[in-house]
This record gives structure tokens, sequence and C-alpha cells, in this order.
């Protein structure tokens, strides 16, 4: 064990000041403080605040451990580097970073849409503070490529970020103010709920990029925690060829197909996907 | 009272709901169809029993979805409303219908959504105008990203004074222009070998030395290399492959920093975490980069090469007076111990002028040559050595006492007498020496050009005494 901290802290360059990644993601830890620890990251277009229906059933036993990620909610948008977020790599180093800063061990990491791949890189680079994976409609890639359907093609992806432009020339205005809310002011997180899908727009552009042009099927291999993939009914963004392929390429993963629709089960039926994971770490 | 015309229709609510103006939709929290006006109908060109029931989702493009489901329907989940969202319907037959939207979650008494009801309103007519103004201001702001990408490079690659500076300013910049995830900036040395002068190469880590590498491969091709993705490479390139994968770079691509001759003089490369195809925007920002910043370069090289001249010899390479009268203010005016001095050693050749007059000017130009190389190979480390002019040369010593600098002119007029390569018996060569000492301790109270007045009277001195000799004097 002593052996196994050497090494961590080795491998691990830390350039920030303590505290500092908990400041940047917009950290909030509730729960049991006693509980096992559970990472709940939000997808693409959202912030922390889709799993505000989903960590009550957990609050009682489990440490929670909620953020944002860079350029999405209440993170400090001047740490948006483009380079480091070229990749979700640079998503990946910051849940490590946020990890180390809470000490969390044997933490069940619970990823939604492409931050299950956040998790799978992360874990997979360090997977010491990792104890389980769950992988809420993840898709290892979201365009088609010969002999895999993801489900779009490169035109859909730019037509998807024509939809985001068009939708930032009405929303400028009224999203203005929002924007220029001060991130060190955490308090400012309440009010953000309400426009919560409001960021920057040309972040907003990368990340749609990074997010839908991706590919993280080689990553699956490498995966050996536990892992349980939960799968919506419907969900035209990972539909279920796509989570059937992460299944299959995570060996020793579980799979449950939830009965709600669309891409988002944490804020169409939270019971349910609470339900499925307390039974998965029962 | 009068009714009037047209009034019993309008107080119809089905009909004033089923063609109003604008079309409505009503779903579940999920998003399934629970009922849809005519207005709506007619624009899509559906029947109502194919739609209802059916997720409005299904009305919408691929891109369209994607943005439905991942920005669309949270924020209106979580605000419980949403306003002029801008969406595209695809119709029965095909074509784009686009739309505005303005949404509402209905709930229960308990609070708990029953519903969401839609209002949606035909925006074709500045659907057009949106997509003229949208590619227009992707344009516009491209070509401002681009200007002011390289006009910042351009400042910082003037402010400039090093090569290492120069590449550092290139790396930041490129890695910023390119949302990179690391750059690396290499330079050809004198030796033709390229030298990592600014960022980090992922490569050298994992890459056993001698592999073939697409940096070095563009530097000898003087082309760009662009690696997409490492499927691309794996069965040509297994190695590199693995690599790039060990390092999390799943693409990169190598511009060459070609010169006013296209001759190559080094590599920018960039790295990428993800696979990705560079856009033409892209391609040229990293060549107009690499291009701005070896321009620079070769202005920085001239300089040195021109310092180099101002300061040197260009016979024999040495330092020049220039140098020399530098190199004697600073040695004189640093901090020393009581018992240190600096030396000034100043020799004039015996027997040169026989040579040159005789066996002609190249053979006398190879012997100051030869003379100088002497010079070079008996001094210490930190002497300088120099050419006075003609068959005149300087050696100064800092930080010596008496014996030492004794001691390196003896080495000095031994090494001078030796025979020479390529000059006939009968043309002996030696060296008149003086040398001036500083007095130990108060080095501030003489002047350099004392200094030399002083070794020069010695050298002198020690010609007219017959030549091949030492003299010594001090301040």
């Amino acid at each position: 064990m002593p052996m196994e901290a050497t090494e961590a802290t080795e491998a691990t360059v830390r350039s920030i000041p303590a505290g500092a990644a908990l400041r940047r993601n917009n950290v909030h830890v509730s729960g049991n403080p006693n509980g096992r620890p559970l990472v709940f990251a939000h997808g693409f277009g959202c912030s922390q605040e889709v799993w505000r229906h989903v960590t009550p059933y957990f609050a009682d036993d489990y440490k929670i451990v909620v953020f944002d990620l860079v350029g999405a909610g209440a993170s400090d948008l001047s740490a948006y580097d483009r380079g480091k977020y070229d990749s979700l790599h640079g998503y990946a180093d910051d849940l490590l970073e946020i990890m180390d800063e809470l000490d969390l061990h044997d933490a069940v990491y619970i990823g939604h849409s492409v931050s299950s791949m956040v998790g799978v890189l992360a874990s997979n680079h360090r997977a010491e503070r990792f104890g389980a994976l769950v992988l809420v409609g993840p898709s290892a890639r979201y365009t088609n490529a010969p002999g895999y359907v993801g489900g779009f093609t490169e035109d859909d992806i730019d037509a998807m970020l024509d939809t985001l432009d068009s939708n930032y020339l009405g929303w400028s205005a009224q999203m203005a103010p929002a924007m220029i809310g001060n991130p060190d002011r955490p308090e400012l997180g309440e009010e953000l709920t309400a426009n919560f899908c409001s960021t920057d727009p040309s972040i907003a552009r990368h990340f749609a990029r990074v997010t839908f042009l991706s590919d993280n099927r080689r990553d699956l291999a490498a995966v050996t925690l536990p892992t349980l993939v939960l799968q919506c009914t419907d969900d035209v963004i990972a539909p279920l060829p796509v989570g059937e392929f992460v299944h299959r390429s995570i060996q020793g993963s579980e799979m449950v197909v939830l009965t709600s629709t669309g891409h988002c089960p944490n804020l169409a039926d939270p019971a349910q996907l609470a339900r499925e994971i307390r039974n998965y770490l029962a | 009272m009068t009714e009037a015309p047209g009034g019993q229709r309008e107080s119809s609510l089905e009909d004033l709901y089923e063609r109003a103006p604008c079309g409505y939709v009503s779903t579940t929290p999920d998003g399934v169809i629970i009922r849809i006006n005519d207005t709506l109908l007619s624009w899509v060109g559906y029947e109502r029993s194919e739609l209802d029931g059916t997720p409005l989702s299904r009305l919408l493009s691929p891109g369209n979805q994607i943005f439905y489901e991942t920005r669309y329907l949270p924020r209106l989940r979580l605000s419980g409303e949403v306003r002029e969202v801008a969406l595209s319907l695809l119709t029965a037959d095909g074509r784009i219908f686009p739309v505005l939207l303005n949404s509402r979650v209905v709930t229960d008494s308990a609070g708990e959504p029953i519903a969401i009801r839609s209002a949606v309103f035909d925006s074709s007519e500045r659907h057009d105008y949106e997509r003229q103004l949208l590619a227009a201001q992707r344009l516009a702001e491209e070509s401002e990203s681009r200007v002011r990408v390289l006009q910042a490079a351009s400042s910082a690659f003037g402010s400039a004074h090093t090569d290492v500076a120069l590449a550092e300013a290139l790396e930041a910049s490129t890695r910023e222009a390119l949302a990179a995830s690391s750059c690396a900036v290499l330079v050809l040395g004198e030796d033709g070998r390229a030298r990592l002068l600014a960022g980090t190469n992922p490569l050298d880590r994992y890459l056993a030395s001698g592999a073939s590498r697409p940096e070095i491969e563009a530097i000898r091709q003087a082309s760009t290399i662009m690696i997409s993705n490492l499927d691309e490479i794996r069965s040509t390139m297994p190695a590199l492959a693995s690599a790039l994968e060990s390092a999390r770079v799943e693409a990169m691509s190598v511009v060459p920093l070609l010169d006013a001759t296209d001759q190559p003089q080094g590599a920018l490369i960039c790295f990428f975490g993800r696979a990705r195809s560079l856009d033409s925007h892209d391609r040229q920002l990293q060549t107009a980069l690499a291009q701005q910043a070896t321009q620079v370069l070769t202005r920085i090289r001239l300089q040195g090469e021109l310092q180099q001249l101002a300061l040197h010899d260009q016979l024999t390479g040495l330092a020049n007076r220039v140098l020399l009268r530098e190199q004697l203010v600073a040695a004189l005016g640093a901090e020393s111990s009581a018992d240190r001095s600096v030396a000034l050693i100043f020799l004039d050749l015996d027997g040169f002028k026989s040579i040159n007059d005789n066996l002609g000017h190249p053979t006398g130009d190879s012997v100051l040559k030869w003379v100088a190389r002497q010079l070079a190979s008996v001094v210490r480390v930190h002497d300088l050595v120099g050419r006075f002019g003609g068959d005149e040369f300087v050696v100064i010593c800092s930080d010596v006492n008496v014996d030492a600098a004794l001691h390196i002119a003896e080495r000095i007029r031994s090494a001078v007498q030796q025979p020479v390569d390529g000059v006939p018996e009968g043309y002996p060569i030696s060296a008149s020496i003086g040398v001036a000492l500083s007095s130990p301790g108060t080095r501030d109270s003489i002047t350099p050009e004392e200094l030399f007045r002083l070794a020069d009277t010695a050298m002198y001195e020690a010609k007219t005494g017959g030549g091949n000799r030492i003299l010594t004097v001090s301040a």
C-alpha cells in the first residue's frame, strides 16, 4: 500500500495549488461524509444541475461529489485552454485532480453521455482511486465508421453546430447578463440553474466538436473496473447498438436497458436511474 | 347586439386551436406526441395517425436531434420553459422546414410534469437570412481570428532576439491558434542535427532513438506531414502508432520551417489528443506561423553572423580590436582577490615579413592562421586570443599572477617557434612578447589604453633585444 502511494505521487504532476481543481470545476460535496464516494459527471450541453433529482436517493449512505466540466455551468471559464480541452483527456486529467484533492478511494464514477468516456480515459490512465464505473447513455463514437454504426454522419455534426449557432443568434442578448456572472462566487451557482445551458458560444462549439468527433472505441478494451452500462430506450444520441458495443467491448461489464426514453434519464426518470445504480452497487 | 361576421367561428376553441396561424404540439414529458394541430400537420405533411404516439424528435434531422436531446429537453425540464429555440423539422417529402419553438412544461397539482406544450412558428423566411448571416459571421470570425493570431505572433516574434525566444513564441502562438494539446519547435543546428528549442515532443519519451519520425521526414522532404488518426499509420508505421498511443496523441501535423530559398531550417509540430484532420484554415494558419517565424529566424541568425563579423578578425576568426578592448575593460572592472591581476600579452611575429615578401601573401595568410591555432591551443579556456593587426596578436588573461602569466607567455613563445607546414626551411618564425600586468588589487587605477601601451612597449623592447623572447612589465 505505501508503495502504491509513492507511485501515485510520482505519476501526478501537481502544478496547481491545493484546492484549485475544486474551485475550477465548481465541485460540491454532500451526503454522508463516511459513505462510499459517488462522483457524478454531467454530459454535453448540461451542468451538474442534471443530477439534482438523482443525488437525493444516495444522500443517506453515500458521499456525493458533483462538479461542472470546465466551460460548463459555474466552472472557471478562464481555465478553458483550447489545447487542453481539444480532447477528452483534458477533462479526464481534471477529474483525476478532483479525486486527488478530495482524496477519494474506491469511488464509483457515474458519467452521463460524453462524461462516460471521460471516466473511461481517466481510470485507464490512473485507476487507483476508482472502484467502479457507471456509464449512462455512453457512446464510444458518435459518427459512423467502416464496420461501426455510431448513429450520425459528420454532416449531421456540422448541422448540429449550425443549430447551436442559430440558437446563439437568438440567445446572445437574452443570455448576456448570465454569462457575465462571476465564477469566483459560488452562490451564483444557484442562480445559474435557469440558464444552465448558457455557455460561451465558442466554447460550446468547440466542446461539441470534441464530444461528437471523438473516437474512444480503442479505450474501452483497457477498462478493468467493474462497469455498469445504463442504456435508455429510444435514445437517438446513443442508440441501443452503440450501448451494446460499449458493453461488449468492456470485459465483464453489465448492461441494463432503462425504460425511460431519450438521452437524459437523470431528468426523465431519476428514480429508476437511482434504483438501477443502487442495485448494481448493493 | 349584432354578431360580427365570422364571430361564431371564432368562438370555436377547437377551430382556434386546429387552424391557428402557428403550430401547436403537446408531448409527454419524454417528448412523445400526444396532440398536434392541423396547421403543424399541414406544414410537415404527415397524417395525424402517423405522428400520434411517436417521439417529436422523429420530426427532426439528426443534427437537430442532438441539439434537442442535449440542450432543449434538459433545459426545459430544469427551468420549465424555453423560448425561441431554432430547430429544423423534416417534412414527409424530405424537405427542411425551419421553425422557432416556444415550450412550456405543464404540471399536475403536485408539481409533477405531465406534458410539454409547444407553439411552433414558421421561420423559413428568416431562416435563409440567418444562414447567410451565420455564414458571414463565421467567415468574419475566422478571418478576424486569423489576423489576430498572426498579428499577435508577429509582435511576439519581432521582440525575440534569440532563436530560443523565437521558438518559444512560435510554440505558444501555434498551440493556442490550433488548439493543440502540445507543440514542439525543432531547429537545425550548424551540424545539420535537429534540436528541440521549445515545447515538448512526447515522442522523445516513447520512441527509440534512430526510429523513423515524421518531423525528421518533414524536414528531409521539405513538406508538410499530417497524420489524422492512428489507424492511418498502424500498418505502415506500427512503432510510431504505439508511441503516439502511449503519449495519448491521436493526430499530429508537421510543417517544415522553410527559409526564403525553400531550404528547411527546422519543423513546427502540433500534437492533438483526438483524431483530427485540419481544415484548410488551420493548415494555412500553421504554415503562415511557420513561415513568419522562419523569416525572423533568418534575421536572428544573420544578426548573429554580423555580430561575429563585427567583433572578429575575418582571416583568423580571432577577436578583433573592438572585442579585445571590450574584454579588457570587463576584465579590469571585474572584482578580484588582492593577489590576482589581469595580464595583457602582446606579441609580434619575427620573420613574418620575409615570408610574406618572398613566398607571397597566400602563404603569409596561412602562417597567420596557423599562429592563431597555435595560440588558441596553448592558452587557458577563458583567456581571449585576438589579432591586433598585421602580424600582431594579443592574449588577455584575467585572474592570473605573475608566474602564471609568464608561464602562458612561455608556452606561446615555444608554440610559435615550431616549424610550419608548407613553409620551406630558411624561413623561421618566432615571437617577440611583451607582457603587461595590472597591479594586484588595484585594477581600476589603470586604463585599458595604458595597459596596451605598456605591453606594446615591452614587446618592442623584446624585438629590439633580438626577438624570440619575453619581457614583462607591471603597472
